[in-house]
């Protein structure tokens, strides 16, 4: 016989040409966009939470270089610790240039109406500043009064809270000042640096008469300068430059305040950039977990399909199609509810923003938005989909056929670009790649070992299987790890998402535990400072008078680096290869030293020790230094220093280093010198006490302010309660972000359980034909997601306080903080969550006849 | 004489497992003439469905060969055996195998859709009136009767003028009544087409009206009967 072979000619049409596919994909689309809702679902809080961080973002920036100047008031700013210096002040001076100066301090003032006094930032102004922006006052007229002489204005906060009306009059210092009016607006401060310090201003003319200016006073006086152009800028930055070192000032023009407020939101942004990040790996997980089920779902359409006659292209191209049409709608919507979000945003905590957000959209944010979730639903939807391209025809005469593994150059390709994914996109977020890099490393690791535990768990079940336990118990049990089971991929997806939660939960709580004050009963909360040696005794005998505790006086010492480490700070600065590793900052800043010869209760040696100065004995000083500060100018113990105190350099080593927690018991230093080496030099006091009765408080506070008007009082309670209201807005926000990703988290769980429902579902029709009764089931079904909840939540919530904890460290760099009862609500909701969602997909086999599911299931 | 359009040459089927190795399928061979009907028969697990399966291209044998039309199948990928499958088979499933989320109509549509024809809805509906299901064009498959739905399948099967035509177990799911009325209507659009009929069956009586009985047991070929000469 002749064989013969015909070699078949077949026209593959690319996906745009080839209409069936189109045609297909509406025809079977049209019935399924409700299967596909965990997809759509997944992509809209995903890209939802990237577009309104983003937007929130550019729209903050736009604001910034929109009103640049008015964030200073004018084209640059000199800023000194002391009186600006007479021939600086002819030389920067030229015919064109306009100038104004400001003192501020912190004081004490005194509200005659209601006689309570308490701490704000005292600003002295004289000038026609600002020269850019408005400062809004109610009445019109109120600065231009308050230049006249004595007269106040007060920040519009502080007025509301002390009652302060137009015909009221305050006390500052010695001096009486009557009430010009209330300030709403002033350019260059923050409705943020109000709430924490409010503002009274005065004119600086009147400033000397208060008296508040003494020895060891720290004011800031700042001169704001109207330059002719930007050439004109640049000259007299440069005319500046000789006198940062040698006076220690410092100058920042419009540019470097931008940059300056750019990096005070930096921390803040990142954080919202994470929660971004996670939302959209949440996203990215849901839209495979989504799709996965769906490529599922279609396995039998796809195998006829493929008998009369379709290619595997062309069956995958139908699918295709539908995840990319309805990727672009998701991504489309989810960017709108993004951009409704950021306009929800500033309404909670826009004044605390250095800028006002004006209504807007940022159609760049909306553009990556839809790029990004087009992406996404592509990328993340080729891993599942490519299984349809492999679905064997003869699925449709044996339905469980299963064939072999087929080697895919498109499941690789998509599996290389799935890793990078995450890595691109966390440094497209944050705007770095090592960050996006390690941020990726960590997911990989947290799949890998929740992978791991997955595969502990099989063994362990296996091992000790409980043979004499209840039928219920055992095949629950069973189901675990028998054929076909779900209990890998089910404990790795919603382990991950239990981690993902439970660590964003832990650093949103590091976070906002950073400004609580969590002191014994005993310790201080009141801090009296700028007392006069002379003053010290009878402001000790008001305290006690008061019936209140002294808990320290301390002895405070102002003082520069002259040297360190043998090398002259001038030098340090000079060379670049150091100053690189030291800020200048660090070098050049006042210090405000103390002595004592042994530790503070918030102090503990963790490096070398105490030394005291033995008088007489030509003994050399030892200092101790806080940690962290150490590491800033990059001094370890043995290493020497030289203080400038007020004009004598002083040589000392360091003995020791010190763990400082400042928050604890203030005031607290970063030098402390031992006895009997500073007790001559020109010094001022601290005062600090513990004020429990609030009516006790006020008449102290007034006591203190009428017979030493130089004594400034910090009421910590206050500050407390501010910072508390502060973050409690902010918290919000951010809880409102996060819930963002949660929502994507839990759209990924119920993908996960679903996954496994085709698995279940037969078994339990079986078993519901032979007699099992709806209890049996039901307990079968709990307690076998019942088991993979509480070993996803265990995996995922571990691994979170490692995740947690390395990110406080290295990334936020603040102290790690866990909400124990938090963590507890997380793991049980996961677990309550994952039962709940396992019982629900099984209602259809209890309620229903098994008859009707078989005939179903056929 | 006749064209031969099948030929099954030694054909073995083994499913390998870690266990065992299972053979289904023992060195089976018979060609099929063009136009005549044939029916393959046997006890559950004997081997019929997945020869049936082999034939049609939907498989790959273990050892041995099919020629379908001259065109070797085990030479062949799997997207050009379907490209073979859309222009010269067509199948009728025990379960009918319509795709849920399309009507009747785009049903029986689909495979000449798939050639890239248009205007293919007169055709469609021509079928569908042969087959009686004249009111059912928009009907989706969830909204038809088990007879009505083999119908459709049938027509979706004879609308590309298939050289061959696979069924398996087309009564299996039928009642009495219905099953009557599609074997009927299977045995006559044959006829009228010319088409080449493949039968696998339990049915001995559904058997009896093709022209030739293959009958298998444990994997092997053990009769053949000639009940009607071309």
């Amino acid at each position: 016989m002749i064989e013969y072979f015909i070699r078949i000619k077949r026209n593959a049409k690319p996906i745009f040409r080839d209409r069936w596919v189109w045609q297909m994909a509406w025809r079977d689309g049209k019935h399924n966009f409700g299967r596909l809702f965990l997809f759509v679902a997944s992509l809209i809080t995903g890209i939802a939470g990237v577009v309104a961080i983003s937007s929130l973002n550019y729209s903050m920036q736009n604001e910034l270089d929109r009103n640049a100047k008015e964030l200073l008031g004018a084209d640059l700013v000199v800023n000194s610790g002391r009186p600006f210096d007479t021939a600086f002040l002819k030389k920067i001076d030229t015919a064109q240039r306009q100038f104004a100066q400001d003192a501020d301090m912190a004081s004490m003032v005194m509200f005659m109406n209601t006689r309570q006094s308490r701490l704000v930032k005292l600003t002295a102004l004289q000038g026609d500043f600002p020269f850019y922006g408005d400062v809004v006052t109610q009445p019109a007229n109120a600065y231009a009064l308050m230049k006249t002489g004595r007269y106040a204005m007060l920040d519009e906060a502080l007025a509301r809270q002390y009652n302060v009306s137009s015909e009221d009059s305050i006390k500052i210092g010695n001096i009486h000042f009557k009430m010009a009016g209330v300030v709403e607006k002033f350019p260059g401060g923050g409705a943020l640096t109000a709430t924490l310090a409010p503002a009274v201003y005065i004119s600086l003319d009147a400033l000397d008469s208060t008296g508040l200016v003494q020895f060891g006073s720290r004011v800031n006086y700042s001169l704001f300068v109207k330059t002719v152009s930007d050439e004109d800028t640049k000259v007299a930055m440069e005319t500046i430059k000789p006198y940062r070192d040698e006076l220690g000032y410092s100058a920042d023009d419009v540019d470097e305040r931008k940059e300056e407020l750019g990096e005070g939101f930096g921390s803040v942004y990142r954080f919202f950039s994470l929660l971004a990040f996670v939302a959209l790996i949440l996203g990215c997980i849901g839209v495979a977990s989504s799709v996965h089920i769906y490529a599922r779902e279609k396995r039998d359409e796809v195998a006829v399909l493929r008998c009369i006659g379709s290619s595997g292209w062309q069956a995958f191209n139908i699918y295709f199609i539908q995840i990319f049409v309805l990727g672009i709608i998701g991504s489309a919507l989810g960017a709108v509810l993004g951009i409704a979000i950021q306009q929800v945003v500033p309404i909670a905590f826009g004044k605390y923003l250095p800028v006002e957000l004006q209504f807007g959209i940022s159609w760049r944010a909306v553009a990556e938005g839809v790029l990004l979730g087009t992406i996404i639903s592509i990328l993340f939807s080729i891993l599942p989909l490519v299984a349809v391209r492999f679905v064997p025809p003869l699925s449709v005469l044996r339905a469980d056929f299963q064939p072999g593994r087929v080697f895919s150059k498109t499941r690789w390709a998509a599996v290389i670009l799935i890793f990078l994914f995450p890595v691109l996109a966390a440094a497209y977020q944050t705007e770095s790649f090592l960050t996006g890099g390690l941020f990726s490393i960590g997911l990989i690791l947290a799949l890998g070992g929740l992978a791991l535990v997955a595969m502990g768990l099989l063994y362990i079940v296996r091992k000790y299987f409980p043979q004499n336990s209840s039928f219920v118990f055992r095949h629950a049990l069973s189901n675990l790890f028998r054929p076909n089971n779900q209990t890998q991929i089910l404990l790795v997806t919603i382990g991950l998402g239990a981690f993902i939660i439970a660590t964003l939960n832990i650093i949103q709580s590091s976070l906002l535990n950073q400004v609580e004050f969590k002191g014994n009963a005993n310790q201080s909360n009141t801090i009296l400072f700028d007392i006069q040696s002379h003053q010290k005794d009878s402001v000790v005998k008001l305290i006690e008078k008061y019936d209140l505790p002294v808990n320290q006086v301390v002895p405070i010492i102002t003082c520069r680096l002259s040297e360190v480490k043998g090398k002259p700070v001038d030098q340090f600065k000079r060379t670049d290869a150091d100053s690189v590793r030291v800020p200048n900052w660090a070098l050049t800043r006042e210090y405000r030293v103390t002595y004592r010869d042994s530790l503070h209760l918030s102090e503990e040696i963790i490096k070398g020790e105490l030394h005291s100065f033995k008088k007489g004995k030509r003994d050399s000083v030892f200092v101790t230094i806080s940690e962290g500060m150490h590491e800033t100018l990059r001094v370890g113990v043995g290493d020497s220093l030289v203080f400038d105190i007020q004009g004598v350099p002083v040589k000392a080593f360091i003995s020791g280093i010190r763990k400082v927690e400042w928050p604890k018991d203030p005031p607290n230093f970063i030098f402390v010198f031992p006895k009997g080496v500073l007790d001559d030099a020109p010094q001022i006091w601290v005062a600090a006490t513990r004020v429990e009765n609030q009516q006790n408080a006020i008449l102290f506070q007034q006591e203190l302010v009428f017979n030493y008007a130089n004594v400034s009082l910090i009421d910590l309670r206050l500050i407390l309660s501010t910072v508390d209201e502060l973050f409690d807005k902010v918290g919000l926000v951010v809880r409102f972000l996060a819930l963002f990703s949660i929502i994507t988290g839990l759209v990924v769980l119920a993908g996960a359980v679903l996954n496994s429902k085709f698995a279940r579902m037969k078994e339990n029709v079986l078993l519901r034909t032979i007699g099992a009764r709806t209890g049996q089931i039901t307990r079968i079904t709990i307690i076998e997601y019942g088991y993979v909840g509480i070993f996803s939540a265990i995996t995922g919530l571990g691994l979170s306080v490692g995740a947690g904890w390395l990110l406080t460290k290295f990334f936020f760099e603040v102290q790690f903080s866990v909400d124990m009862l938090e963590l507890l609500i997380i793991s049980v909701s996961v677990i309550a969550l994952t039962v709940f969602i396992g019982w629900w997909n099984s209602r259809e086999v209890i309620s229903t006849p098994p008859l009707q599911v078989l005939r179903k299931e056929s | 004489m006749p064209e031969i359009v099948l030929q099954a040459n030694a054909l073995t089927k083994v499913y390998k497992s870690a266990e065992r190795n299972l053979v289904v399928l023992d060195n089976v061979s018979f060609d099929v003439q063009q136009g005549t009907s044939i029916a393959i028969i046997g006890p559950s697990g004997s081997g019929k469905t997945t020869l049936l399966g082999l034939c049609a291209g939907l498989d790959v044998a273990s050892s041995g060969h099919v020629s379908l039309m001259g065109f070797k199948l085990d030479k062949m990928n799997e997207d050009d055996r379907a490209y073979l499958r859309n222009q010269y088979i067509g199948f009728v499933f025990q379960n009918f195998q319509l795709l849920p989320t399309l009507t009747a109509l785009e049903n029986v549509m689909v495979p000449l859709e798939l050639r890239g024809e248009r205007n293919v809805a007169s055709k469609a509906k021509d079928l569908l009136v042969r087959v009686g299901l004249a009111e059912r064009f928009s009907h989706y498959p969830t909204q038809l009767s088990g007879g009505e739905q083999q119908r459709v399948a049938m027509a979706r099967a004879f609308i590309t003028s298939p050289r061959v035509l696979f069924a398996d177990e087309p009564t299996g799911n039928l009642d009495d009544e219905n099953a009557k009325q599609v074997t009927e209507l299977l045995f006559e659009m044959n006829r009228q087409e010319n088409t080449t009929l493949i039968l696998v069956t339990h049915n001995l009586e559904l058997a009896e009206k093709t022209q030739r009985i293959l009958q298998m047991k444990g994997g092997k070929l053990v009769n053949e009967r000639i009940l009607a000469v071309l």
